[in-house]
């Protein structure tokens, strides 16, 4: 089935997938995400959150289940692939080449179409200013706050209509986590959707149009990012009583 | 701990032992009767030589190792066909009497061509299986066996040389003498290792080879065609081996087994300068070929290998990642 514009652009459904033989991470869990959202995923560690952007762009295999990219079935897809088909990708951890430049970083964005390589280096510059001085500097030697930058960028190279960030904020601090998460809405509100999945529940349910509570590879609750964030059983399990005073 | 830091040392002393068998006989004899600066001078020359030799071979071994974590021990054995292909083509009785020149690419062509099977054939099949990289070792160590000795019952264990560039009288250089067959093979391996440098650093593949090698599901990530570099590395690995092997056998002689000799320089020469680095294959080969050769000035030849890798050793004690390795983060 080829690409319908008027489909979500990402429809998973009963993700059943996990690293080793026999144990599952994710036991069916279904995510949605519509053309131009910013949808969340919170959960408690373990809860197969990492897993579950992973299932959906590739880098681990479904073992059941279905996912639909703008209606086509891209199950089993390797990630080359779903970048391909306008899918980006930021993980959590060693999220830039460190041996490699900046400029040698966004390069390899756009690896699939290095025409575009001056248009979409100079969309990026304005996007994320602090790159644009370093363009020869090691990205191994850029702080983390920095580096997370690059990573976005890297993966907005291709133009993605859906940007998949796993734990955007984790390890940096405070001001440049809100950097972070100002350039997230940002992003967004160029209208690319975006699915993210954060420890930073309630940061995270603050910007979200949607989010999904995960819990055991299940999806546990779902609502807007403002029901969540009021919503007394999510409040008591995953974001703490703090959260109610606030 | 100090336990990791001892391990790569101990296998660098397994080596020495290892090389304990009589040298390849590399090299030109340096004449005595000369003054030392020349005999040191000469010995340097040869040094380069065979550094830049065991640097085209081992950069192959080394790209492979840094994108798939691949120690392939039958790589040796691509050298040796390498050359024996050419002989074949060049000055078997049994072969089309080729020139060597035209022999030399097609062995090259060959050696890609092989790389691209055994990754194809061999190596993408146990990967897709997630065979274990200890399980993949040892299957490079069956395959090095098989290669050997399909060769050994093809070629036979005569020695030989090409048909053309044989003997040749040095040219005079002041203190120095070299051949214009080594001296332009010595000029055409160090364009070779320029050429390799500027692949990765200029093109967008070679980026993409570094950009495998630094973290494989991030290029991957980033719209990579990661099984399609890794044969790419495969078939310029395959590639550069055989003519590393066309060019030891004009400089030196073709044996069934002159590759598996090579071999021990070759990881000898990659741990020194950095796994995983094509560069630092480069400069480890280097420093390996002159230390074996500069050593026959005070030391028996049959002991030059082993000075090479005692350097080695003393080198990992002082620096464990090797002379272009990067130190490795704990924590």
């Amino acid at each position: 089935m080829s690409a319908d514009e008027h489909a979500p652009v990402l429809a998973a459904d009963d993700i059943v997938a996990g690293y080793l033989a026999g144990i599952d991470v994710l036991r069916g869990c279904s995510v949605q995400v519509e053309p131009g959202e910013l949808v969340g995923v919170i959960g408690p560690n373990g809860a197969g959150k990492s897993t579950l952007i992973k299932a959906v762009f590739g880098l681990l295999r479904v073992r059941s289940g279905t996912v639909r990219l703008l209606g086509e079935d891209v199950t089993g897809r390797s990630a080359h692939e779903q970048v391909r088909r306008g899918v980006g990708y930021v993980p959590q951890l060693e999220n830039v080449f460190p041996a490699l430049t900046v400029e040698e970083n966004l390069r390899m964005g756009i690896y699939l179409r290095p025409k575009d390589y001056a248009r979409r280096a100079a969309a990026m510059a304005e996007l994320f200013p602090v790159l644009a001085a370093r363009r020869r500097q090691k990205a191994g030697s850029m702080s983390g706050g920095e580096r997370q930058m690059l990573a976005m960028a890297r993966a907005l190279m291709m133009e993605p209509r859906l940007l998949l960030l796993d734990e955007p904020s984790a390890g940096l601090s405070p001001v440049h986590q809100d950097l972070v998460f100002e350039r997230v809405r940002e992003i967004n509100g160029a209208g690319v959707a975006v699915l993210m999945v954060e420890q930073n529940a309630r940061r995270c349910l603050q910007i979200c149009d949607r989010g999904y509570v995960l819990d055991q590879g299940r999806n546990a609750y779902s609502g807007t990012g403002a029901h969540l964030l009021r919503d007394e059983k999510v409040i008591e399990l995953y974001l703490g009583t703090l959260a109610r005073v606030r | 701990m100090r336990c990791p830091r001892i391990l790569l040392p101990a296998l660098a002393l397994a080596l020495v032992v290892l090389s304990a068998a009589p040298a390849a006989g590399q090299g030109e004899e340096v004449p005595a009767g000369r003054g030392f600066g020349a005999r040191f001078l000469q010995a340097l020359i040869d040094g380069v030589q065979f550094g830049v030799i065991i640097a085209i071979t081992a950069v192959g071994l080394s790209l492979v190792f840094g994108t798939i974590h691949l120690i392939n021990f039958a790589h040796g054995e691509f050298v040796t066909i390498g050359a024996t292909f050419a002989f074949f083509l060049n000055a078997s009785p049994a072969g089309p009497g080729w020139h060597l020149i035209p022999a030399a690419a097609a062995a090259v062509l060959f050696g890609a061509l092989m790389g691209a099977a055994v990754d194809r054939g061999l190596w993408r099949p146990l990967r897709a299986r997630g065979t274990g990289l200890i399980n993949l070792f040892i299957v490079t160590i069956g395959l090095s066996l098989l290669l050997r000795h399909i060769v050994l019952v093809l070629y036979g264990t005569r020695p030989a040389s090409f048909a053309q560039y044989d003997i040749q009288e040095a040219i005079d250089l002041g203190p120095v003498g070299i051949t214009p067959r080594d001296l332009t093979v010595t000029l055409l391996s160090i364009l070779v290792l320029l050429g390799v440098a500027a692949l990765l650093q200029r093109t967008r593949i070679g980026t993409a080879v570094r950009a495998v090698s630094v973290n494989r599901d991030l290029a991957e990530a980033s719209g990579i065609d990661v099984q399609r570099v890794v044969l790419v590395v495969w078939m310029f690995g395959g590639a550069l081996a055989a003519l590393g092997g066309v060019f030891f056998g004009l400089v030196e002689i073709i044996t069934w087994d002159m590759g598996f000799k090579l071999l021990l320089l070759m990881f000898a020469g990659i741990i020194l300068g950095g796994l995983g680095s094509a560069y630092g294959a480069m400069v480890g080969s280097l420093v390996i070929g002159i230390v074996a050769q500069v050593s026959t000035l005070w030391f028996p030849v049959d002991l030059q290998y082993a000075w090479a890798l005692l350097v080695l050793i003393v080198v990992l004690l002082v620096r464990p990642q090797g002379i272009l390795g990067r130190r490795e983060r704990v924590g």
